[in-house]
């Protein structure tokens, strides 16, 4: 039965956290438990590479889709897309401009969701549904009836963005993004479909000596950075903290079944998981 | 395979996966530079009720038509019994960040019945983009303080309180509004060196710079760590100022834009 305590003006509702500030570093400790309820554990999140995969129209596109379909009845899924190209246009043009970077975190979903919008009319006949923002706890109702929810990729960070470290850029991009939508809802895993084979030491399509990192940790990779990192540095930050996702895995969607065997828990592509 | 359908365009091939964009001579520009951006706490001002928040809403109102008031409410101790609850249910920070958002929403609607005769207009996040509209008005915009990361927001290394509450969305709506110092309305008269509420003998910092203020890896402190954090790399805001509600006349004298209370400030 909770209880409502006064005398010192103000009117407190007993807890653990009663009169506490919750910026000190002990009462935030006291909030820590070993364990972490998972809320939808048996899912997988993929990401699909927008400039990499969508970018490419029907030639990557439509094996990709159809591999997808197959894939929906073997796993519960939930797909993310990235914005591609039309984001580096945004951005280039929205810097120019001296739009602040909170308002270029504004303007850049709207090419994610175009592409969201794009893949749920090629899976539509498979029971896909884009997934609105306020709609995040129909995600079971989806998922259990066999549909195919597709999430918006980037975070709702929007005009409250905060500031980068290292220049202008929004950092919660559509990777960070997925991987924290996996990770709140319990999830062990995410996929990123790009059209390498893996993460290399550098940039492959500029180097051709770059070599293939087949596995990695977590650790290792924020030690000695790859030249091309792939996917958002805030993701590899988060995952420090995170609870839940032990493996990401970035595979070729340019080759039939990489993602299947993926999804099958193959070592294909580049697996990054926590030391 | 195809190849890629790309735009031509500065950003060409970048990778976007940090915040670094070479090349551009990057000048933002303010969007309102003249809002005053202000917090009114919750567990200090809004739970102590009518005895607290009524001669600060008396302020706020005869100030409103010399300045374009942007109130963001806290949460306080429903907050609090919240993220008591959903910690000892070992759900996660994200669940905790979405949950506890409600409750500031909650103080923000109470304080738009409060404003409504004088312009009082409860706003959401959706709604940011007609604040210009709003001041010509001669309203006062009344919104959460929490930033709308929800769902997304991280792990917390350590616990499960999300890092970025309410006074982290005031100090990310100055920033992004181009405004040079955010004003939160507290209990206390500013920035101790401990908790005044615990230690009576705790001494007041009236001015001090964001990293010196990391550096001093203070165990508490009167906002939340990472607004401190950013700070020290924010475009716009540069100074945080702290004020006592309690006091009558600190809130009309902060909106003038003296330097009452502690001012926390990028180096």
């Amino acid at each position: 039965m909770s209880k409502l305590v006064t005398g010192d003006g103000r009117t407190h509702i007993d807890s653990k956290l009663m009169r506490e500030s919750l910026v000190d570093r002990k009462v935030i400790a006291r909030t820590h438990t070993d364990h972490e309820f998972e809320i939808m554990p048996n899912v997988v999140l993929v990401g699909i590479g927008g400039q990499s995969i969508f970018d490419r129209g029907k030639s990557a596109l439509l094996p990709l889709v159809e591999e997808v379909a197959a894939l929906k009845g073997k796993h519960k899924m939930m797909i993310g897309v990235g914005g591609g190209t039309r984001v580096r246009h945004t951005v280039s043009i929205a810097l120019d401009l001296g739009v602040p970077t909170g308002g270029v975190a504004q303007l850049v979903g709207a090419m994610e969701e175009a592409n969201a919008v794009f893949l749920n009319a090629l899976l539509a006949k498979h029971r896909s549904i884009v997934m609105q923002r306020e709609h995040f706890w129909e995600l079971p109702l989806y998922i259990e009836n066999g549909m195919l929810p597709i999430v918006i990729s980037i975070p709702p960070y929007h005009f409250w963005e905060p500031p980068p470290e290292d220049g202008p850029l929004p950092a919660h991009g559509s990777d960070f993004g997925l991987f924290i939508l996996a990770e709140v809802l319990g999830m062990s895993r995410v996929v990123f479909v790009k059209d390498e084979d893996g993460m290399y030491t550098r940039d492959p399509k500029k180097h051709p000596d770059a070599t293939l990192i087949r596995r990695t940790t977590l650790e290792a990779v924020l030690a000695m950075p790859p030249e091309d990192l792939m996917l958002d540095k805030q993701l590899f930050l988060a995952w420090r903290n995170a609870r839940h996702i032990k493996r990401v895995q970035i595979v070729n969607g340019l080759k039939r079944g990489e993602l299947t065997r993926a999804l099958a828990g193959e070592d294909v592509g580049t697996i990054i998981e926590r030391a | 395979m195809g190849d890629r359908n790309l735009i031509a365009n500065a950003m060409g091939e970048a990778s976007l996966t940090t915040g670094a964009a070479a090349g551009f001579d990057y000048q933002p520009v303010a969007m309102m530079p003249d809002t005053k951006v202000i917090k009114v706490g919750g567990q200090s001002i809004m739970d102590r009720g009518r005895a607290a928040l009524f001669p600060i809403l008396d302020e706020l109102v005869a100030a409103k038509d010399r300045h374009k008031l942007l109130l963001c409410c806290g949460g306080g101790t429903r907050a609090r019994h919240i993220y008591a609850m959903a910690s000892d249910l070992e759900l996660p920070t994200g669940v905790l960040a979405a949950l506890g958002g409600y409750v500031p929403r909650q103080n923000a609607r109470m304080l738009q019945m409060l404003l409504a005769k004088h312009g009082g207009l409860f706003i959401m996040h959706d709604d940011f983009e007609k604040l210009p509209l709003y001041f010509r008005l001669g309203c006062i915009p009344i919104m959460t303080g929490m930033p709308p990361f929800g769902y997304w927001e991280k792990p917390t290394a350590g616990g499960r309180i999300p890092q970025h509450r309410t006074d982290a969305g005031v100090f990310l709506t100055a920033e992004v509004l181009g405004v040079k110092r955010a004003i939160f309305i507290k209990d206390e008269a500013g920035l101790y060196e401990d908790d005044p509420k615990k230690n009576p003998s705790a001494k007041l910092i009236k001015r001090i710079s964001a990293r010196e203020l990391l550096e001093r890896d203070l165990d508490d402190l009167v906002v939340e760590r990472i607004v401190v954090e950013y700070l020290t790399r924010a475009r716009s805001c540069h100074e945080l100022q702290i004020v006592n509600g309690l006091e009558r006349g600190m809130v009309t004298r902060a909106l003038e834009g003296e330097d009452v209370g502690s001012i926390i400030h990028k180096d």
